[in-house]
């Protein structure tokens, strides 16, 4: 009898055995192309000629919130995603990108990295703390009360009364450790320069009161230059910590990193302020390292956009887009927002307030391009309309989630259909690998989008006209002025921008092409205009000074279904600035519209029979932002 | 060749899963659940004992003493008989955790031996030319094309394009050629529609259009369209090894899931 106990005892062991070999030991190994940053891998054109899409934030079963979302998914499986492969989504459902991404950085909390899964298989005898306990216990009976026990998390980071035993960053070590460098080996295998660039990053939560500080850091390296670094943790932590640790990566490694905030429009006016982070004037050296550091900002994602508000640009009939709900308070709703805050917390704003801190010291520290990506917890990267994977687990498609509330966990303040199908980074490159699309962010010559794949196209300088314009115009573009992201000096002469846009092939016909131009007046007081440059043709009337009238609907609410019968595929113009006067800081950047498509919560209504309450959004014109190009007064010209 | 299949059979991890499952199944039928529900003997045999001991051992880096070890016993004999109590109650059945737990690991037992296998040369080179799409280098095209935002007139176009192709059409930021482009390059520029259509058009000196595109229409001339191949094996050897691993692992669950599944009938009342 002993002998059949050891016989199934064996059996056992070799199984576990195996396991622990599978998973510990054997570990396939990249090649030195993939493990690199691509630089001699792959033939390059001669100027930036393609756009790659991708997406820089996204977040796997790595992510202490994403896992207590209920998100079984990890980084493998997210990369199989983004490169186009079909997968099971964690709640059974098939999900596969109409499109692969060229790109994709996952971005996992630094904060507990992996501490919810570490938490939720851990012995109970194990876990003493009592709110770990409980959260355990939630995490466990999954659903609802999972996402509540994540909501009490977020919170208690939020008021900085996370458990001792979880934020203990020297317990959290050697756990941080193993998992970080086993994702960077799966970053590396799936990086193959030429076909899809994987990158390695983190999310840095900084997140003091519960205003989002959040940002994304993204390297352009693999694991022979990364290996021997952790990501920095967040709580706790101020910015200026994060920029210390990333100047010394560069010059302990020769890598480099940057980073990028995003979700502004849940800080409070906390990340864009005009003075110091501790309300003392800013001074030249803080600007200058967030000028340094931080080239990119993200703008708009599935919580919330961030380029303007109704508020701050009255006069802006587009803006406002996604703030719904999000312009409440910040990420817990543990506090609320004031109209007074919104300066802080929008991208145009900031873009103004740079030029005005630039006057004072010297250096614009929101000197910065535009990118969207999704945020989303799903481990997928998804951005399409009709193709909405949530932002965490707990709404992925069913015929609930557009009605849920969503305060995590809460019934306060936001709802299901808060959320945007939004959105993608695009970036001018001369290739696919690490090196290329890496540079392509730090020159800014990168756009967002809300999820639509339009391509967008913007070259300023002096004197370009009609004829620059031809069929060789991008090359006449880059031999005579500067593309998005770039800056000007000041000729004493209007400057002139040569603008295309593409719509998406795959989608919707565009509406209008307006410039943005922010500056400082001989006053010193920050102005902003919206110029329509290029619309679709459409009856004028009604059409009153420089007012264009709307492109008109064709979405059909019940079958989520539009026409490309109205808009236009391709709009292009040389456009002078008309208002142009001489010595004034300035920026320039393009916003494209579509015409209105249905939004995800038509395609529920229509696949689960979801019930939309009247005060839902039904349809938007998914858009674009560009960089912007900067003209400087001569002398503050670099 | 029998024996060749045989053998194949013998590799095959759902008979293994099928032979194992009627060994334990026989097992417990002869030898009846060691944790019987009705049985009120628990022996804590030498066995049991080691193994409690080295569970100590792993933790504190150092054996038990005898007094220690005990205790360690005592726990022991407290938890079974509190397990099968539990499960005379039935408390296993209502339990999300353990019922997921338990799914878990019949999971985990199907598919653990593709998890730790290498697979023949002969079942990897199978592999890699059933999933060639995944490996293979795609489709490469070299084209020049005219772009027409709205519908053009055929007849004006045509007689034009030979001498002239590269002052027609709207100027755009499209590029007016293309060399030796990945078919899914060029998709993600010009939408499938094109692709598609460029794929069926014969390859030569000769123009073709009005094609449509998601961004209007093309008159393109076809220079030269090449199939894609697929590289050696070698060369990418580990990450389909990787991909077969994960694939087979996935086969084999829900291979003996469907097995098991067969067995039952669901009715779901509405």
């Amino acid at each position: 009898m002993r002998k059949r106990y050891i016989v199934l005892g064996a059996a056992a062991l070799a199984l576990a055995g195996g396991a622990a070999w599978y998973t510990g030991v054997f570990q396939p190994r990249a090649s030195a192309a993939q493990s690199g940053n691509g630089e001699g891998t792959v033939a390059l054109a001669d100027y930036p000629d393609r756009v790659y899409w991708g997406d820089t934030h996204l977040h796997t079963d790595n992510s202490v919130d994403a896992f207590g979302f209920g998100v079984r998914l990890g980084p493998e499986v997210a990369l199989r995603f983004a490169r186009g492969e079909a997968v099971t989504s964690t709640t059974g459902q098939k999900a596969q990108l109409a499109r692969p991404l060229d790109f994709l950085v996952i971005a996992d909390h630094t904060d507990a990295l992996g501490a919810t899964k570490r938490l939720m298989n851990a012995p109970r005898a194990l876990v003493r703390d009592p709110t770990l306990r409980r959260w355990q216990k939630m995490m466990r009976a999954g659903g609802d009360e999972s996402i509540r026990a994540v909501a009490e998390l977020i919170t208690a980071a939020a008021n900085g009364t996370v458990p001792e035993a979880m934020r203990d960053p020297d317990a959290n070590r050697q756990a941080t450790t193993d998992i970080w460098q086993a994702h960077l080996r799966t970053v590396d295998l799936y990086n193959e320069p030429g076909k899809f660039t994987a990158f390695a990053g983190f999310e840095w939560t900084a997140m003091p009161d519960g205003n989002n500080l959040h940002r994304v850091v993204m390297f352009r390296d693999g694991f022979p230059t990364l290996g021997d670094t952790l990501p920095f943790p967040g709580l706790g932590s101020d910015v200026e910590s994060l920029w210390d640790y990333m100047a010394a990566y560069e010059k302990g490694t020769g890598g480099q990193a940057l980073a990028i905030p995003h979700n502004s429009n849940l800080s409070n006016g906390l990340m864009f302020e005009l003075t110091g982070p501790d309300g003392t004037p800013m001074d030249a050296g803080y600007a200058a390292q967030r000028a340094r550091w931080e080239p990119i900002v993200e703008v708009t994602q599935i919580k919330g956009d961030s380029e303007s508000h109704p508020f701050l640009s009255p006069n802006d009939e587009f803006a406002g887009y996604g703030v719904w709900g999000w312009d409440l308070g910040n990420l817990p709703l543990t506090a609320r927002a004031t109209p007074d805050m919104y300066a802080g917390s929008y991208v145009r704003e900031a873009l103004k307030r740079g030029l005005s801190i630039e006057q004072r010291l010297g250096i614009n520290p929101y000197r910065f391009g535009l990118i969207g990506s999704t945020d989303s917890h799903t481990a997928l990267a998804t951005a399409d309309e009709d193709n909405f994977f949530g932002k965490h687990t707990g709404n992925e498609p069913s015929a609930k989630r557009a009605m849920a509330g969503q305060n995590l966990g809460t019934r306060e303040g936001r709802f299901g259909w808060n959320y945007l199908a939004s959105g993608y980074a695009a970036a001018w490159a001369r290739g696919n690998t690490r090196a290329e699309i890496f540079d392509a962010f730090k020159r800014r010559e990168v756009y967002a989008t809300t999820g639509s794949r339009l391509s967008v196209r913007v070259f300023g300088g002096f004197g370009f006209d009609d004829e620059s314009f031809d069929a060789n115009w991008v090359a006449t573009g880059y031999a005579g002025g500067v593309p998005m992201g770039g800056v000007l000096a000041d000729k004493g002469s209007a400057p002139t921008f040569m603008i295309e846009a593409l719509k998406d092939p795959e989608g919707a016909n565009l509406d209008r092409l307006q410039v943005v131009k922010g500056w400082v007046d001989r006053t010193g007081v920050l102005q902003e205009k919206v110029f329509d440059v290029a619309w679709s043709a459409r009856p004028m009337d009604g059409a009153s000074g420089s007012l264009v009238p709307p492109v008109g609907n064709t979405v059909d609410e019940a079958t989520a279904a539009y026409a490309n019968t109205i808009g236009s595929a391709q709009l292009r113009e040389v456009w002078t600035d008309p208002e142009y006067e001489a010595g004034q800081s300035s920026f320039y950047y393009v916003r494209v519209i579509e015409i209105p498509t249905p939004r995800w919560v038509l395609f529920d209504a229509l696949r689960f029979g979801a019930k939309l309450a009247d005060d839902v959004v039904k349809t938007v014109q998914e858009r674009a932002y560009t960089s912007p190009i900067w003209l400087l007064p001569q002398a503050a010209a670099p | 060749m029998l024996k060749a299949r045989a053998h194949a059979a013998l590799r095959e991890p759902l008979i293994h899963f099928l032979l194992g499952g009627v060994l334990i199944f026989g097992f417990f039928a002869w030898r009846g659940e060691p944790a019987d529900p009705a049985s009120r003997t628990i022996s804590v045999t030498p066995d049991v004992q080691a193994q409690v001991a080295l569970a100590f051992e792993r933790t504190m880096q150092r054996p038990p003493s005898d007094r220690e070890l005990d205790q360690l016993i005592d726990r022991f004999v407290r938890e079974e008989v509190l397990y099968r109590e539990a499960l005379r109650l039935g408390l296993d059945r209502d339990d999300p955790v353990v019922r997921r737990r338990l799914a878990k690991k019949m999971d985990f037992i199907a598919a653990s031996a593709a998890e730790t296998d290498d697979p023949s040369q002969a079942e990897l080179e199978q592999w890699y030319r059933d999933h060639a799409d995944r490996f293979s280098n795609g489709t490469r095209l070299s084209f020049d094309q005219v772009y027409f935002p709205d519908q053009p007139d055929p007849v004006v176009i045509r007689s034009e394009l030979d001498r002239n192709w590269r002052s027609m059409g709207a100027p755009s930021s499209l590029p007016a050629t293309g060399e030796d482009r990945l078919a899914a390059d060029v998709a993600s520029q010009f939408g499938q529609a094109f692709v598609q259509s460029l794929l069926a058009l014969p390859a030569g000196s000769q123009w073709h259009g009005p094609i449509r595109s998601g961004l209007g229409w093309h008159f393109v001339r076809l220079r030269e369209r090449e199939a894609g191949a697929l590289p050696p094996l070698a060369s990418q050897r580990a990450r389909v090894i990787e991909d077969w691993r994960r694939g087979t692992a996935e086969r084999r669950r829900e291979e003996a899931y469907a097995l098991l599944r067969e067995a039952y009938s669901v009715r779901i009342d509405r």
